[in-house]
């Protein structure tokens, strides 16, 4: 192919042009730092949670019911939560303490020394009446807790009272056999619980909002970068040189490059910050708890559909932000012609997020139809694989068009970009855009 | 051997820009293309350049169609120049030249030999917007020779420079046409045309008025001019008495005749030695190409004429 070495001398410059600006570095160096802050809250806010120790005091009229409701309360705040989700803080550890002064503990909770004191008193009715005393919010955790206890604290004194032994009360609580099956007998795959759907939601989300910030502010730069060569007067100049769609393709090859440095440093910095993480929590809290697990549904395929989705889409969009840019002579004028482009994106990206949240059926025949059109599918094919509703024929056919796409697309935007870098002035209209595209000069 | 442009016509929604626009540059010789802004310089140019598409005509060079010979054949200096302002001065130049397929280091050897040629070696490794205009100029000159183009086209070269610019670019000029290359420049500047140009062709409107041999062009109009210095200067009646001659330029230094086509110059220098002065001066000579231009086409209209005498401060 002649007209590779071109190519690459303008995808090398543009990108080295970018890459070396203080503004590129300092920028990515800025997201990296956020990633990998971001990456490190959990550690940070479990760091900082253990600094301090909540205690609750308990006190009962019956000095046996309190020290037996202290444990419970100890046992059942100090467990492990099985929901317990990957970076989520550690649990805060409790300190229960039985008193048997209900006043001096009440002073002591207003001076600060307990968090909450739970008082137990027996009713005529011989049943427990729990009352908390804490200047916390009624709905804070603490709260939340210990109103979770005392359900558990109240059934075991009455299964006390019915003569049942504690022994016998473990198996009475220990959780029923439960089973979710689909519909259809066929399908053997696992079925999708709750947390599953969540993470498969925001993955499919996280991916779309990176593809649609690197269509809108890369292809950005893409136009700003033509403008700029024909304001500064050196597009005749490389136009004698090289065809122009040498150049059009090195310009949206060297933003791309920019973009996916970008990107990657942004991952990677992230991804080595969740990898680190469950060291660095052992190192600064001390425990052996914490491994990191990578998200549920995050497959290596749907890393590689993000990766081409991501790339062909850029493309498709850079070339025609590319030929809006020749249209146009000044910066300002910029994001008025590279106005039909940025809706089109943003209408794939809204449909995409819908579809994925569920406020859209995303197994409607609309959104099916729909991803497969060029300008959408990079946003709606991830949306619809992250929910693992896509087959794989489906990725094929949408690639495929795309790639036509894109050759349409570069063979239109290069006619355009020959005829739109020698005008000069006033930018012109629909119908001079036409006459362009038909017949190129 | 040569560039051969014929009969190109173009049309830009409502204005003809080319008219039939026909000439031919014979290889190894300096070419001056002459007309007012706006005369269709810049399309012809283009065109040659493959940049536009004529609506009809041809270019040909070397008896072969001119897009089919490879780019580094061409080089272009485009009326207003063009660099990258916030890139380096010699990466730009090997950016330039590695386009054309010449190797970066060979480029960068070469660079730098006529940056120090121009003498702004300093200069290799600032920024382009940090320079000044006719450094810059010197710079874009560089960019559009780099590749050895066998064709050089430069519209405009010497707007906005100084003397000593001028001066500077005359000689690379004067140089490239020794290494064999083809130079085609166009230019309002008829002074400028007339002391490098072999041929020239006067351009209006789209229309091609006339091309050819600087010398034949001067004589295209037969008439002469008569440059005379005598001791009765100040007394020009005597002058316009002869009827076969009009005084075009009185002046104190001397004054200007022209002579109509078929008249005897030597007439004039007979009736001053008649009249008893001494003739200090009497040179016969072609009219020049600025006579040769206003005569052809009518004035370079005002504006014209104030920006090609201004055009040493700045752009045109």
């Amino acid at each position: 192919m002649r007209d590779l070495p071109n190519i690459l001398a303008v995808a090398r410059r543009e990108f080295l042009s970018r890459a070396r600006t203080r503004t590129f570095v300092l920028g990515t160096l800025f997201l990296v730092l956020g990633v990998v802050a971001i990456a490190f809250v959990p550690v940070i806010v479990s760091y900082l949670d253990r600094t301090e120790k909540t205690t609750v005091a308990v006190w009962a009229d019956e000095p046996s019911l309190a020290t037996s409701a202290a444990g419970t309360l100890d046992a059942l705040l100090n467990a492990p939560t099985g929901q317990s989700v990957p970076g989520s803080p550690a649990e805060t550890d409790f300190e229960v303490r039985a008193v048997n002064d209900l006043a001096a503990a009440r002073a002591a909770g207003g001076r600060g020394d307990y968090s909450a004191v739970l008082a137990i008193e027996r009713t005529a009715g011989s049943d427990l009446k729990f009352t908390l005393y804490t200047d916390d919010p009624a709905t804070g955790r603490t709260a939340q807790l210990v109103r979770q206890a005392t359900t558990a604290i109240a059934i075991a004194d009455r299964l006390d009272r019915l003569g049942v032994e504690p022994a016998d009360q473990a198996s009475l609580f220990a959780p029923a056999e439960y089973g979710v099956e689909w519909f259809d007998p066929a399908r053997t795959e696992p079925t999708q619980d709750e947390a599953d759907f969540g993470t498969r939601y925001l993955l499919g989300f996280g991916m779309t909002i990176l593809i649609f910030m690197m269509i809108i502010l890369y292809g950005n730069w893409v136009a700003m970068s033509v403008v700029e060569e024909k304001s500064s007067r050196v597009m005749e100049v490389i136009l004698n040189a090289a065809r122009p769609f040498q150049l059009l393709t090195g310009k949206v090859m060297g933003v791309g490059a920019v973009a996916g440095v970008q990107y990657l440093a942004i991952l990677a910095a992230g991804a080595v910050a969740l990898l680190i993480q469950g060291p660095v929590r052992d190192l600064v809290l001390g425990d052996g708890g914490g491994s990191i697990e990578l998200p549920e549904g995050l497959t290596i395929g749907l890393l590689v559909e993000f990766v081409v989705y991501g790339v062909l889409g850029f493309t498709l969009y850079a070339v025609l932000y590319a030929a809006a840019g020749s249209l146009v002579s000044r910066q300002e004028d910029v994001s008025q012609v590279v106005m039909p482009m940025a809706l089109i994106s943003t209408a794939g990206y809204m449909i995409a997020v819908y579809a994925g949240t569920g406020l859209l059926d995303i197994r409607s025949g609309a959104i099916v139809v729909l991803s497969q059109v060029p300008f959408l599918s990079p946003f709606l094919m991830l949306s619809r694989s992250a929910a693992g509703e896509v087959a794989p024929w489906e990725i094929v056919l949408s690639i495929v068009l795309l790639l036509v796409a894109i050759a349409i697309s570069l063979w239109i935007a290069a006619r355009i970009y020959a005829a739109g870098v020698l005008l000069y002035g006033q930018r012109p209209s629909l119908r001079t855009i036409w006459r362009l595209a038909r017949t190129g000069m | 051997m040569s560039l051969e442009v014929v009969d190109l016509r173009k049309r830009f929604g409502d204005v003809q820009a080319l008219d039939g626009v026909t000439f031919a540059v014979a290889p190894g010789e300096v070419f001056g293309f002459l007309g007012a802004n706006g005369a269709g310089k810049t399309t012809t140019m283009r065109i040659v350049l493959g940049f536009l598409q004529p609506d009809t005509g041809t270019v040909t060079w070397a008896g072969s169609p001119a897009h089919d010979w490879p780019r580094r054949t061409w080089g272009y200096m485009p009326e207003e120049r063009g660099l990258y302002p916030r890139m380096l001065v010699l990466d730009q130049l090997v950016f330039f030249a590695s386009l054309y397929g010449v190797p970066r280091g060979q480029a960068r050897r070469d660079a730098l030999e006529w940056l120090a040629r121009f003498r702004i070696s300093d200069y290799a490794d600032r920024r382009a917007e940090t320079l000044s205009k006719g450094n810059q100029q010197k710079v874009q000159f560089i960019a559009t020779i780099l590749q050895d183009p066998d064709v050089l086209l430069m519209d405009e070269p010497f707007a906005g420079l100084d003397p000593v610019n001028v001066a500077l670019l005359k000689s690379a000029f004067l140089e490239m046409r020794d290494r064999g290359k083809t130079l085609v420049f166009s230019t309002h500047q008829l002074d400028q045309a007339e002391e490098l140009c072999d041929s020239v062709a006067i351009i209006d409107r789209g229309r091609l008025v006339t091309s050819g041999s600087t010398r034949d062009v001067k004589r295209s109009t037969g008439h002469q001019t008569i440059r005379l210095a005598t001791s009765g200067d100040g007394d020009l009646e005597w002058l316009r008495s002869i009827s076969s001659v009009q005084v075009t330029r009185p002046g104190r230094d001397y004054t200007e005749l022209r002579v109509e086509a078929g008249s005897d110059p030597q007439a004039v220098l007979r009736a001053a030695i008649a009249r008893g002065d001494d003739v200090y001066r009497f040179e016969v000579a072609d009219p020049s190409l600025e006579e040769v231009f206003v005569e052809r086409v009518g004035a370079l209209d005002v504006e014209e004429r104030t920006l090609a005498s201004a055009s040493l401060e700045g752009p045109a």
